[in-house]
């Protein structure tokens, strides 16, 4: 029990980092990003290529975390300058061409069998309670990115961001460069999600194509719209609630007995869908709704 | 190696196939002003509902394929009536994510009856046709030619019956039709019934062509947006140009790249589209 525990705890942690990573984007500055796993698994496959080619973890995280960045910055400087509507299916189709490469460039990634063994940090040095080390971990990073943003939030480059949100004309009268801004915005929300790819990479030693499905853009949206979108706790209480949602829905397999496992994925989903739908219709400002003026 | 001329043929059928969703996707967006993603779903549900026709009850696939476009029809005004109604005069981006959750839970719910197997229909095996070496068969030819009525009769409706004009007048300006009288909610739904039909049957086309598993549909919805981006968001000719020169590039594309990166050449389109004229080739106003 006490490990099933910490493995779920290691996964919301790396949820909240990535719904951080939105609530940046869209919460902060209203960028759409549709495609928030591509950049979750450019950091989960640099990351581990560089560590299983051998390189020291000192290096190949921020790299990692650099790649993820870098990605983040090149799709907005091509794609912020469309309309809403458009940038919404740029995102989405980045994050399914990305999984097709993935998939089809197996010279660089391995294709479909994935990279494995990917080393764990500090390993030897915790053996026996390995995965409380690395939940500590987890926590640690997640601790650190709130507190950074929650800053950042209030500074005035969040100010910034919070007016190109709710105006944009108005920021770029006021002297604001919006796109330069626009970008920033976007490319830290990448580094962000990159960051939790690392960490969902070398938590399970293993990844592959399949684990960047569309749909995980859909559970962080969820998460960030759940929790309260704008709001760096409610990035957080989301992402505990969406896998409180995922893995509650589990335990209905040793209830109802004609779930097997495709229709229990099946179901997992339609709960997912329908959460999503209901809380666009009747609670679009989520459990923890955004305190107006709250800097 | 088939010649490429067979790779056109076929992008040509699957295109034809493609420009049906692509219309109705392109005619709701201009209209609701949202892209809705549930659309490429309703493929999936056509083709399913066809499934059970054809498989449950004996029925001829023609007879199979009018029921597909009845019930997707009225199960997308439904969705409408529950989801997107109530949210009519919210930002485009929230509708956008509540068509996503639409689009999620309708392929789950085919997935949780009917699991993830690649199922086809009970139809009698036709031997396809040799003309000029190329491979035509007669379900292609069938469908081609039921694609292209059903565009006809669909620019027919928009151009010359009251109702059509009136959905022009709503996509164009829904204030200024609803002051003069157009029943924008009545208009709404016949758009909504009228595209879930043609992405409906659309589906059992695409059952028919290829094969049935619950990401048929969904798994086309970079295509449908490449083609109704092509052809200009709110034109039902432009959608169909779009979707035939997307279902080409698509096929005639796999003697480049793998088959896998068919996507891939969809969002190319997008991209490239986009990015010479970001509100679309027809220039349709933000």
């Amino acid at each position: 029990m006490i490990a099933y525990l910490t493995a779920i705890a290691t996964l919301v942690g790396v949820r909240a980092l990535l719904t951080l990573g939105l609530n940046v984007q869209w919460g902060l500055t209203g960028l759409v990003n549709l495609g928030a796993v591509a950049f979750f698994a450019v950091g989960a496959y640099t990351s581990a290529l560089l560590a299983v080619g051998g390189a020291p973890l000192v290096f190949a995280w921020p790299a990692a975390v650099g790649l993820a960045t870098a990605a983040g910055a090149g799709l907005a400087m091509v794609a912020l300058r469309l309309r809403e509507d458009y940038l919404a299916i740029v995102t989405l189709g980045f994050g399914e061409v990305l999984r097709l490469f993935l998939l089809n460039e197996a010279w660089l990634t391995r294709g479909a069998n994935g990279v494995t063994a990917i080393p764990r940090p500090l390993h030897a040095r915790f053996a026996g309670h390995y995965d409380l080390f690395y939940l500590a971990l987890v926590l640690v990073v997640v601790a650190l990115v709130y507190a950074a943003l929650e800053r950042l939030r209030r500074s005035p480059f969040g100010r910034v961001l919070r007016a190109i949100r709710e105006d944009e004309i108005v920021a770029a009268v006021a002297g604001k460069p919006v796109f330069r801004f626009k970008v920033q915005a976007f490319a830290l929300g990448a580094g962000i999600a990159g960051l939790a790819g690392i960490l969902f990479a070398h938590y399970l030693a293993y990844v592959e194509p399949n684990m960047f499905l569309p749909q995980e853009s859909l559970f962080v949206w969820l998460a960030l719209i759940l929790g309260g979108s704008g709001n760096n706790r409610g990035a957080l209480l989301g992402s505990l609630v969406l896998l409180g949602l995922l893995e509650g829905s589990r335990f209905a397999k040793d209830v109802i007995p004609f779930l097997t496992g495709v229709r229990l994925a099946a179901a997992q989903q339609i709960l997912v869908g329908v959460v999503l739908v209901v809380l666009m219709i009747r609670r679009p400002e989520g459990l923890l709704p955004e305190q107006p003026g709250s800097d | 190696m088939p010649p490429i001329a067979q790779y056109v043929f076929n992008g040509v059928v699957t295109g034809g196939i493609l420009a049906l969703p692509a219309v109705a996707f392109s005619l709701l967006w201009r209209l609701l002003r949202f892209p809705n993603f549930a659309v490429s779903t309703y493929l999936t549900v056509g083709a399913y509902v066809a499934l059970v026709l054809n498989h449950g009850v004996r029925a001829s696939i023609e007879l199979a394929w009018l029921g597909a476009l009845v019930v997707t029809g009225a199960l997308a005004l439904l969705v409408d009536r529950i989801a997107f109604r109530p949210m009519r005069d919210r930002r485009p981006f929230s509708l956008a994510i509540a068509s996503i959750g639409v689009a999620f839970v309708l392929e789950n719910v085919v997935r949780f009856v009917w699991g993830n197997d690649f199922r086809s229909y009970d139809v009698p095996v036709t031997r396809g046709m040799s003309v000029a070496g190329l491979r035509i068969g007669r379900d292609q030819l069938l469908i081609l030619g039921v694609a292209v009525v059903l565009m006809a009769l669909a620019q027919a409706f928009l151009l010359r019956t009251r109702l059509g004009i009136a959905m022009r007048a709503t996509a164009d300006n829904p204030r200024l039709a609803a002051v003069k009288g157009v029943p924008t909610e009545r208009v709404i739904a016949l758009a909504t019934l009228g595209g879930g039909g043609l992405a409906g049957g659309a589906g059992v086309f695409l059952g028919l062509d290829a094969s049935i598993d619950p990401l048929m549909g969904g798994g086309l919805i970079i295509s449908v947006f490449a083609a109704a981006i092509l052809g200009g968001i709110g034109s039902a000719p432009g959608a169909l140009a779009g979707a035939l020169i997307v279902g080409i590039m698509e096929e005639v594309g796999m003697l480049v790249v793998p088959p896998t990166y068919k996507t891939a050449i969809g969002f190319t389109i997008i991209l490239a589209v986009l990015l010479v004229r970001p509100t679309g080739l027809a220039g349709a106003r933000s």
